[in-house]
Formats: C-alpha cells, sequence, structure tokens
C-alpha cells in the first residue's frame, strides 16, 4: 500500500440537512436522508439581523447554513481581520432549483420581465461569495461537479491536495445540494442537504481540538484515522460518534 | 522549474475555429461581437443585441451545441495519454438544453447537470478516470488551470487535460441585460466611455503536463504557467471589491510561485470586461502591483466577447501565443483611455519585451485568479 502522510485535522463540522441545521460540538445527532429540507430562516443560522439572507437563493442559503455552522463548531465564525481560508463544495445540482425559477421569469414577454435578483444567484458558486463577504475568508474556492456514480469527495479531494501543497492552511470542504421540487424529469436527485467541514493543515496544528485525521493516497483514495473514507456522511456519522471517536486535541 | 509546461492547446472563438486564425485576426483588429443570428434567440428586448458567436454551431439530434463546439476543440487537440486527469470549467454547460427543455421543446435532460461535459469528454478520449467541473464563475477556467499547475507541479499527476467552455445563451444573455451590463455598442475595454461587456462563446482545450513527462512522450512546450493565485475579495456577490485587494492577493501569490518579481512581468491580460466596475478594480490592482510602469495591457473581449467560465483557458492560449509572438494584440473597442489606463492599453498591436505574462481574470461571487505565463524555448 501507498505510504501517506496525514495532511489535515478535522476540527469543525456543520451541516443543514433534511434532519435540520447542526454542528459537531453542539448536536450530534447527524443524518443526510432523502426528504424534504425544512426551510431555513435567519434565526436558524445568525443570532444577529442579517439582511442578506432573506434574499438569498434556497440553495444559497442551505450552503451558507452549513459553512457557518463549521466555522462556528471551530470557533471560527467571529473575526477581526480577513482571514485566507478556501472554500471547496461538491455539487450535482448546483443553482439548478434557482436557474429554473429565473428561466420562469425570463419565458414570458420574450424576456422583458427577467429578474436581476435571482439572476444574481444562477451560479454554483454563488453561496460561497456569500460565505466569503459573512465570514471574511479570501481563500481560493469553487464548487465542483463530479459524473454520476462517484464518491462524492472530489472537493475533500481538492481541499487535501492545496493544503498538501501548501496553497492555503486552512479550508471548509463539503457539499451542498438543494433539490428541484418538484424534480425535473430526467435530472437523477442526490441527497439533499449540506455538509461542510473545516480542516487545518497537520503540518501547523492550531491547538484546536480534532475530530480525525484525514490523508490522501497517491491512489486519490481519502484516509479518514487511516482507513479509506466512502463519503462526506460517513465521516461525519464517525466523527460524531462520541463513543467510537471522542474529539481530542492535536498532537 | 516552476509550474508545468503547456503542450497542446486548442482554441475555438467567434474569430475562429482554431487558435492560429483567431489570433490572425486578433492581430488584425477584427471583432467578431456582431447581431446575433436569428437562429439563436431574440434578443429584441434585451438593453443589447450583439454577442460573439461561433458561425455554423449546430445542435444536433435535441443535443447541445456544447458537444459540437467540443468537438472542434478536439479535432485540433491531438491524442491525450489515457491516464491524464480531466478537469472541465464551464459556467452553465448545457445551458441550451435546458432552455429547450423549459420551452417545452424537448431535450436531454441528463445533459444539464455541469458534470455532463466531463463524462463526455472522458468517454470521448478514452481516459481512465472520470473528469470533473471547476466551477468558479467567469475565473472558472484560470482557477482550473491554476489547480492543474498544481498538480502538475506537486508532482501528484503527470497530465492534466483543461477544457473550458460555454455558450452564448439567452438564459446568461438576459441575465445580464437585467443587471444593466450589456454595452448596445459591443464592449469597449478600458476606454472611458465603456458601457458594459459584450458576452461571448467559445472553448479551449489546453493539455498541462510536467516538463519530464513531456520530453517523455516526445511533446512540444508551448511555454509555461509558471506561478497561479486565487483569492477572494469578500466584498459583494456581483461587484468587484473597489481597491481591487482580491486581485492584488492573487496576482502577488502567482508572481511570487513563479519565482520572479512584478518588475519581471512584461505584459498583462486583462479580465477587461468592458463594464465600468470591472476595468476600474483592474487598474486599481495593476497600479498597486506594478506601480508607474507602463507595461502593455489589453484585453481580447472587445473581440469575442466574454466567454464566461472560457475566457481564462483562451486567454492562456492566447497569452502563450503572443509571448511567442512578443506582441500583445489590439485592444479591440478601445479608443479613449480610461484614467489610468492611459499608457499601457492601445488599440494597436503592442510589443512584448521580455519571457512573463501575466493573465487574470474575476467574477461573480468575488473571486479572482491571476497566472504567470513564461515563453516556451522553441
Amino acid at each position: 500500500m501507498p505510504q501517506t502522510r496525514d495532511i489535515a485535522f478535522l476540527t469543525g463540522i456543520g451541516w443543514a440537512t433534511t434532519h435540520g441545521v447542526g454542528r459537531g460540538g453542539a448536536n450530534r445527532d447527524f443524518a443526510m436522508e432523502p426528504g424534504p429540507l425544512p426551510p431555513l430562516s435567519r434565526k436558524d443560522v445568525f443570532d444577529e439581523p442579517n439582511p442578506r439572507f432573506g434574499r438569498m437563493s434556497g440553495y444559497s442559503k442551505l450552503g451558507l447554513a452549513a459553512v457557518a455552522f463549521a466555522l462556528r463548531d471551530a470557533a471560527l465564525d467571529r473575526f477581526d481581520a480577513r482571514r485566507p481560508i478556501a472554500l471547496f463544495a461538491g455539487s450535482q445540482l448546483g443553482s439548478l432549483s434557482t436557474d429554473r425559477d429565473y428561466f420562469d421569469t425570463v419565458l414570458p414577454e420574450n424576456g422583458g420581465l427577467a429578474s436581476p435578483a435571482l439572476f444574481a444567484y444562477t451560479l454554483a458558486n454563488c453561496f460561497l461569495g456569500e460565505a466569503a463577504i459573512q465570514f471574511g475568508l479570501t481563500g481560493p474556492g469553487g464548487v465542483i461537479t463530479e459524473g454520476a456514480g462517484s464518491d462524492g469527495l472530489g472537493a475533500l479531494r481538492m481541499a487535501l491536495e492545496g493544503l498538501a501543497v501548501g496553497e492555503f492552511d486552512a479550508v471548509l470542504a463539503g457539499c451542498c445540494d438543494f433539490p428541484v421540487v418538484p424534480p425535473l424529469p430526467g435530472i437523477e436527485t442526490p441527497l439533499p442537504g449540506a455538509l461542510f467541514f473545516l480542516l487545518e493543515k497537520a503540518t501547523a496544528p492550531s491547538g484546536r481540538p480534532a475530530y480525525a485525521r484525514l490523508a490522501l493516497r497517491e491512489d486519490d483514495v481519502v484516509l479518514h484515522d487511516g482507513t479509506p473514507a466512502s463519503g462526506l456522511a460517513a465521516i461525519a456519522r464517525t466523527c460524531l460518534s462520541s463513543d467510537q471517536h471522542p474529539r481530542g486535541s492535536q498532537p | 522549474m516552476n509550474g508545468a509546461v503547456v503542450t497542446r492547446a486548442a482554441v475555438v472563438t467567434g474569430l475562429g475555429p482554431d487558435l492560429e486564425t483567431t489570433w490572425a485576426r486578433l492581430l488584425a483588429g477584427e471583432r467578431a461581437v456582431r447581431p446575433l443570428s436569428a437562429d439563436r434567440f431574440d434578443a429584441g428586448r434585451y438593453t443589447a443585441q450583439v454577442a460573439s458567436w461561433i458561425d455554423g454551431l449546430e445542435s444536433a439530434g435535441g443535443r447541445s451545441r456544447l458537444f459540437p463546439l467540443l468537438e472542434m476543440l478536439l479535432a485540433r487537440l491531438g491524442p491525450v495519454p489515457a491516464d491524464t486527469r480531466l478537469l472541465t470549467a464551464t459556467t452553465k454547460g448545457c445551458v441550451d438544453t435546458f432552455e429547450n427543455v423549459r420551452r417545452g421543446r424537448g431535450g436531454e435532460m441528463a445533459d444539464v447537470p455541469l458534470s455532463a461535459p466531463a463524462e463526455w469528454l472522458a468517454s470521448r478520449l478514452g481516459l481512465s478516470r472520470p473528469g470533473l467541473n471547476f466551477n468558479a464563475a467567469c475565473a472558472s477556467s484560470t482557477a482550473a488551470i491554476a489547480r492543474a499547475a498544481a498538480l502538475v507541479h506537486s508532482g501528484r499527476a503527470d497530465a492534466v487535460l483543461v477544457v473550458c467552455m460555454d455558450l452564448v445563451s439567452e438564459f446568461v444573455f438576459s441575465g445580464f441585460s437585467a443587471l444593466q451590463a450589456l454595452d448596445p455598442a459591443g464592449c469597449r475595454p478600458f476606454d472611458r466611455d465603456r458601457a458594459g461587456l459584450s458576452l461571448g462563446e467559445g472553448g479551449a482545450a489546453l493539455l498541462l503536463m510536467s516538463p519530464e513527462h513531456a520530453r517523455r512522450e516526445g511533446m512540444p512546450t508551448l511555454g509555461t504557467v509558471a506561478g497561479w493565485g486565487a483569492a477572494n475579495d469578500a466584498t459583494h456577490i456581483t461587484a468587484p471589491a473597489r481597491d481591487g485587494c482580491g486581485l492584488v492577493q492573487a496576482t502577488l501569490q502567482a508572481i511570487s510561485k513563479a519565482g520572479i518579481a512584478p518588475a519581471d512581468i512584461s505584459a498583462i491580460n486583462a479580465h477587461g470586461t468592458g463594464t465600468v466596475y470591472n476595468d476600474l478594480m483592474e487598474l486599481t490592482a495593476f497600479r498597486t502591483v506594478f506601480g508607474g510602469r507602463a507595461l502593455p495591457v489589453h484585453s481580447v473581449k472587445g473581440a469575442i466577447g466574454h466567454t464566461l467560465g472560457a475566457a481564462g483557458g483562451i486567454e492562456v492560449a492566447l497569452g502563450l501565443r503572443s509571448l511567442s509572438a512578443r506582441t500583445v494584440p489590439p485592444t479591440a473597442g478601445f479608443r479613449e483611455p480610461e484614467i489610468g489606463a492611459e499608457g499601457l492599453v492601445s488599440a494597436s498591436a503592442q510589443p512584448v519585451d521580455g519571457d512573463y505574462l501575466l493573465t487574470t481574470n474575476s467574477g461573480f461571487g468575488g473571486v479572482n485568479a491571476a497566472l504567470v505565463l513564461k515563453r516556451g524555448e522553441g
């Protein structure tokens, strides 16, 4: 088996799923399952008034909520100066739900009623921008879309590669999929919800408690505490199973 | 040596079906930005009626125009090693199929997810692993090339193929019209009277390798992606930070990664969309990094429009061509310089006195990405 070194400590977990919102340190009742997503209000995510949140698309609210809880879990949600934290997300559908809503404003009147407010949210990376503004994140970022049958770990691999080659010292990596309702025929519906991890470079420990160690083998297999990972949700479930894996100190 | 060498480059734009035609017509100051073909969509209700579109790009069998565009690229790319990694960069993929389905005209909805072009390409090229799409708005392909160069440079990959693409669609056209961001006269980058962007369609395919792998494969070296950087300005969803902080950060990262100093950069391919705020932001950022140095700055978007997710890849291919020819092409549409653009931007071709060119792109969501290109030895 190829030799590998730990690349990252996983120090924050946040989610917004069909079971509600949560973060690792406060709520271990994590599940990512089919079903309707509960509506997200500003109060579900932020204590203080947030004039932007109400204007966002459902996809952006979902992704931003999970990012917010992951940062809060690592006590990094408040900041005095912008931080070079990177942000990579996997998404099968991206902004497709908003795309449909937007194009429905284009169809009547030959486009004369096209909504600029909706158009601003018709990119898969739109919630990354919202998170960058909200939390002062100046690192690189992007949304990865993998094909059918992928393990959904593309964003996590990209994050680990970036940490390994020194592109950044901390990164949020996860997934976000907001379903189109009613479903569009011919489009496979992934599990709805968003899940994000805060990863910190293993060679520069911050001292924050860590749930797990992550590594990337030369053959691109993601290792979670030395064991091949099967998916993001499986990593979260193992981390949050406190009997097996108490949140411990970084070495 | 830092970075990854570019061994093959294919380009298709509104100016032509290949890199050399696009390059020759750019040098001649020609513009592909022109009234939209009637077979695309009715732009009568929008604030502009022009774009740079690819003549003869037809959909077949109810599928997207994107696939014939990709076939044009592959016809000029040549064979690709089977173990090559694949990264695509598109912001809206087969958006024309999505439009057709929503209009009730039918179409293959399985083409709509942004992974579809990567899956099609991986199969078409016989690659041993599936590709994935990287979306960072209008800096998608610049950021994808940065990821590719980092993978090759670190030894995690021997070869990475980056294929970038986007179409002119009513979906995107109507959105920029609604945002009052289209220039009815065609875009005029860095001109004091500029009034917005023009959309374009196009694509590029770039094969990046380590120098050792390129030698082993007997590949030519068109040039090197020597440095890369990316940063978010964390300011606004649809507007750039006025101080250019994200672009400054990305540019300085790219220059540092290349192991050179700002003084070594001899020309800039700017994003240069022709919107009031983007171009001002870029001039501010370049002034911060390069001081008052009068190095040639140009934008191709007056000629081929803003090709969105394809912009960065097309501009890398053209940037390497600029270094090879020691010339940057004219900035089509430019007449009277914006304050700060005097002596930098020109309506004529400008000589390049050196071996390094900076190319940058920025986009919605605060994204900024920068690449330093080094002239090839050949």
